[in-house]
């Protein structure tokens, strides 16, 4: 799956329009980036990756880019 | 002096024994002096709660309750390997955090089956004549979730609530046969799945309700003792809860 691919997943599932975020764009300035938000994506990666990201794993992601890198498989 | 929670030669069925609350239960049953018949999928810690239990012949079955279609002949194994039943209790289950919008049909179908038609389908095996004795007593292991809502818990909600539902019903069919059935609502119990809800970013202050402290899995096994026993004969048909204080 391309970088491209990733974030339009990621746009999908925090109901963003379209090119909202690229991978520099730092999480903390997504306004809707929150707990729930963290949660869409621990069900997300399972799905879609396989891969069972934990609480820690993800308060340690500061942009896009730290999670495109784990979406792999 | 009388013990009126004693299960001396009661034959229990315990899903979930592999850990947490079923294990507790188990180990708990087997001292009150029942027999106890252990399953969950996991050998190797079957193994471990068998080793902890009190007294000789119990027993522990592998067995993943998702295959709903082979629950029926599964019984049958296990009732024909220690004779009939006096009593049920399914603790096996699954907790998930899914926010509505990632809880699709078949994430919500694949919770349904451990926790809810599992259920179903073993008490419908396990209430026949030839499986289980009159005046048994079944439990289901639900969740004060069946009733409060936490956010990014529907599927689990769902299911505990289709567990306390389909008990009504139940009791009055088997009331003739003097077999109780009830499930318990417990608050956050402090067991695997509870280290896995923090692990997995759970809010722990959701919990701060619950006044009395985070439950020990020993007294979860002291209330689901209780209503195997002839103890709580008055209870059917209901969710008892034991919360420490969390929904009131
Ligand atoms: N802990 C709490 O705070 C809490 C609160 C309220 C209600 N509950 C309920 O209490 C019950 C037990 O929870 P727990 O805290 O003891 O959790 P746990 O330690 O995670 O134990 C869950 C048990 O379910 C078994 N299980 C899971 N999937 C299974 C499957 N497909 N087939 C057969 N067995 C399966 C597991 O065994 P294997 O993995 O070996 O198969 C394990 O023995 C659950 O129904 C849970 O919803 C827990």
């Amino acid at each position: 799956m391309t970088n491209g691919e990733k974030i339009d997943l990621l746009e999908e599932m925090l109901e963003l329009k379209s090119g909202t975020i690229s991978e520099n764009t730092a999480l903390a300035e997504i306004s809707v980036w929150d707990s729930m938000a963290a949660l869409s994506l621990i069900a997300l990666c399972d799905e879609h990756f396989g891969i069972q990201l934990t609480g820690e794993d993800i308060v340690k992601f500061r942009t896009v880019k730290d999670i495109l890198d784990i979406m792999v498989g | 002096m009388i013990n009126p929670m004693d299960l001396t030669g009661k034959s229990i069925l315990v899903t979930g024994a592999s850990s947490g609350i079923g294990r507790a239960a188990a180990v708990k049953l087997s001292r009150l002096g029942a027999k106890v018949i252990l399953t969950a999928r996991d050998q190797e810690r079957l193994g471990i709660t068998l080793s902890q239990l009190n007294g000789e012949g119990h027993a522990y079955y592998s067995y993943d309750l998702k295959r709903i279609e082979g629950i029926e002949e599964f019984l049958s194994k296990i009732v024909a390997d220690n004779g009939i039943l006096n009593g049920f209790v399914h603790s096996a289950g699954v907790s998930e955090m899914k926010p509505l919008k990632m809880s699709k049909f078949n994430s919500l179908h694949d919770l349904m089956l451990t926790n809810f038609y599992s259920f179903a389908e073993l008490i419908r095996c396990i209430s026949k004549k030839s499986s289980s004795a009159d005046g048994s007593s079944f439990i289901g292991v639900s969740s004060v979730s069946s009733i409060k809502g936490n956010k990014s818990q529907s599927a689990y909600s769902a299911s505990k609530s289709a567990m306390d539902g389909i008990i009504r019903p139940i009791a009055k069919e088997l009331s003739a046969r003097r077999i109780r059935i009830n499930t318990v609502l417990f608050g956050m119990i402090g067991t695997e799945m509870f280290n896995e809800f923090l692990k997995k970013g759970g809010d722990i202050s959701a919990w701060k309700d619950q006044y009395m402290g985070i439950g020990d899995p020993e007294d979860a096994a002291n209330v689901i003792a209780f209503l195997l026993s002839d103890a709580s004969k008055l209870i059917t048909g209901t969710g008892l809860i034991a919360d420490c204080g969390y929904l009131s």
